[in-house]
């Protein structure tokens, strides 16, 4: 019966046309708004790491200052100091480790006709190619001797690859990058985890693009490459760049990736042993929390969504409401016409169970048209939100898993907006439609 | 095929009690063609609507083909409905969205029939009132008579045993009356009960039988006639001359 009453429901759009195209607007109003907000919020919110999301671990351990400090009171900064970042690297612990830092850069093309190419990369080590699963399409990343050497190699983002070299594969290359020769080592694959989870420079910077380019952290201290973003100096720092290596400054981003999740506690341990053993030193006098993040964590610790993010989808789905009212009345109006229809269904044999049946699949089917509508004006809206910086160019599409959402919102809706008008046309009593027809 | 005894129905508002029948008896026997007159408010319309499961009794007892109605849930109704009763309405009441070959599908689809056999009862049902080639066509583009053989399909399509016809011809001009009352008479003929609520006293006498109703109760007048099918093989066609009084009708 479900194919009789969903082709009855299809019949029945073309019934009361301007009603129905009314419907469905309405419907697809309330869905697309949600849609495009929720879109947003997931992919801002979305696991960017879902296979190991539990197992990679930020750090945030306080080594500012006693002077000024209240007990309680939050880092300075979310990042850390160069020599911590060192003398984590130097501990291995855990499974992989990753510093990095990000950079700004005028790249030379081979090609002297050409101007330089302002890119933006990261200075780090080669664990960060395998703890981040990022994709090569050509070569691979380079080697803990190229970081141990500080060699001048590079790994290129796929789209700097394309923008200079086409198609070929330029791995053996050399590229001239603040005057200086790096050989080509590796090429991504177009990798865009979002949010762009793994360096932190800013809320909005979290949905930037890929990065261009790769250069091993050793490397980009050896050439003093300055970090682009932010840093917080709240010690007595010595001028210059050494100075700046040996600071409180915190500049640098960590990852530790562990074998399994369980192994947190240990991970815990290290950290306030690592304190610990600093305070002896002189350090990390504020004997603050050293806390640990993993990525879903950290996120949220960072507010990567906004409350306004939250607050616009909880008006989104209040404005979905507002159309179900709308709908409610509109689907009673029509159903309200079709007594006598219910009435002669009712006496050739059909239970009331039949009929709420049919016309809630009727109203299924309105949702189904509503969400096709609701679809297109979300994508309408989303190109729109895009248009608005690059950041929300990132954020602002949908993926497969919104394209259902969306389906299954619209007939949610209309299914619930069917449910009173539907019940009251099972209350019909055929006796008195049959008579009055 | 039909027997209510005793039978009462009444209407309660907060201000008052409407008795629409008290004291009903009928008794219909299985291949009968009974026509039911009264006037208007009569109680005619709740006795069809009672014999049709459309409507619950207050007292009395209710035997459908056998089966006693009385405390049946809806479903239960429902499903006798769909097996035993046909129904033709005054205003013929085709869903006008649906072609004629769907119209009459309505109740075979409850029924839970098979594509194949629903197709063949179709087919047959509308062949039997000369509209097997209109099966594509919508109710708006046929008459009114057309209209009712449509709606007198979609009844015979189940193969009920019972027929129940509110007023068939009331919206009908004088040719397609005849000609609509000329189909029921060949499906009385064929086995069919019917049982048929009408104001035309021409038609009523037609009938085998014909029950008037006053004031909710069945009256003294009962009329026995003989059948088209009858009339034919004793070689009259007219039917008007063999009226009598059969009080034995009403039990």
């Amino acid at each position: 019966m479900f194919r009789y009453y969903f082709l009855l429901g299809i019949r029945s759009l073309r019934r009361n046309p301007a009603l129905t195209a009314l419907m469905v607007l309405t419907l697809a109003v309330g869905v697309a708004a949600s849609i495009s907000t929720l879109t947003i919020l997931h992919v801002m919110s979305g696991d960017p790491i879902p296979q190991k999301s539990d197992r990679l671990f930020m750090p945030l351990m306080d080594n500012g200052p006693l002077k000024g400090y209240t007990p309680g009171e939050q880092p300075n900064d979310i990042q850390m100091s160069y020599r911590d970042a060192i003398n984590h690297l130097s501990a291995k612990f855990g499974e992989r480790r990753a510093a990095l830092y990000g950079i700004l850069m005028a790249i030379e093309p081979a090609r002297k006709d050409l101007p330089a190419i302002e890119s933006e990369g990261v200075a780090t080590n080669k664990d960060f190619f395998a703890m981040f699963d990022t994709p090569f399409v050509h070569g691979q990343a380079w080697t803990e001797n190229d970081d141990t050497k500080a060699a001048d190699v590079v790994v290129l983002g796929n789209k700097l690859a394309e923008k200079l070299y086409g198609k070929t594969n330029p791995v053996g290359q050399y590229l001239t990058m603040i005057g200086h020769q790096f050989q080509i080592v590796g090429v991504l694959a177009p990798w865009e985890p979002s949010p762009r989870f793994y360096r932190f420079a800013g809320r909005n910077a979290t949905f930037g693009e890929q990065e261009d380019f790769f250069i091993p952290l050793a490397s980009a201290i050896r050439h003093e490459i300055t970090h682009a973003g932010g840093m917080g100096c709240t010690g007595d720092t010595e001028p210059g760049w050494q100075g700046r290596l040996n600071s409180e400054c915190t500049w640098i981003t960590f990852w530790f990736e562990l074998k399994t999740a369980s192994l947190r506690q240990e991970l815990q341990s290290y950290l306030d042993n690592y304190a610990a053993d600093q305070r002896k030193l002189g350090r990390y006098m504020r004997q603050a929390k050293n806390k640990l993040f993993n990525v879903m964590e950290w996120m949220e610790e960072t507010k990567v969504v906004g409350n306004d993010n939250k607050l616009s989808a909880w008006l989104a789905f209040g404005f979905l409401m507002l159309c179900l009212v709308n709908t409610v009345g509109l689907l009673l109006a029509k159903f309200s016409v079709r007594a006598s229809e219910v009435g002669v269904r009712r006496a050739l044999g059909a239970s009331r169970k039949e009929i709420f049946n049919q016309f809630l699949i009727e109203s299924s089917v309105i949702g189904l048209a509503g969400g096709v509508a609701g679809l297109i004006l979300a994508f309408g809206a989303l190109a729109l939100i895009a248009m608005q910086s690059k950041q929300l160019t990132v954020v602002a599409h949908m993926d497969w898993q919104m394209l259902t959402i969306t389906f299954v919102m619209s007939v949610t809706a209309a299914i619930v907006a069917g449910l009173f008008p539907t019940w009251r046309a099972c209350q019909v009593t055929p006796a008195i439609q049959l008579k009055s027809q | 095929m039909l027997r209510m005894k005793n039978l009462s129905k009444v209407y309660r508002t907060h201000l008052i009690e409407t008795h629409a029948l008290r004291g009903f008896d009928i008794h219909v026997k299985e291949g009968e063609f009974v026509t039911v007159t009264g006037p208007s408010g009569s109680g005619k319309t709740t006795f069809l609507n009672i014999a049709g499961l459309l409507e619950d009794f207050n007292d009395g007892d209710y035997l459908l083909d056998g089966i006693n109605v009385k405390g049946m849930n809806d479903n239960a109704r429902t499903r006798l409905r769909n097996e035993k009763l046909g129904f033709i309405f005054q205003g013929f009441n085709l869903i006008p969205d649906l072609n004629l070959f769907d119209n009459v599908d309505v109740p075979l689809r409850y029924r839970g029939l098979n594509a194949t056999e629903r197709k063949d009862r179709i087919e047959a049902a509308l062949t039997q009132v000369g509209l097997a080639s209109r099966m594509k066509h919508f109710p708006a583009e046929l008459s009114g008579g057309q209209q009712q053989r449509v709606a007198i399909a979609r009844a015979l399509a189940g193969s009920p045993k019972l027929l129940l016809a509110d007023e068939p011809t009331g919206n009908l001009d004088t040719q397609m009356a005849r000609s609509v009352m000329e189909l029921l008479e060949e499906i009385n003929a064929k086995g069919t009960t019917i049982l048929m609520v009408t104001h035309d006293p021409e038609l009523a006498v037609r009938a085998q039988r014909n029950v008037h109703i006053i004031d909710g109760q069945v009256s003294d007048l009962v009329r026995k006639m003989p059948s088209l099918y009858d009339a034919k093989a004793d070689g009259k066609t007219d039917g008007s001359s063999a009226n009598e009084v059969d009080s034995s009708a009403v039990a």
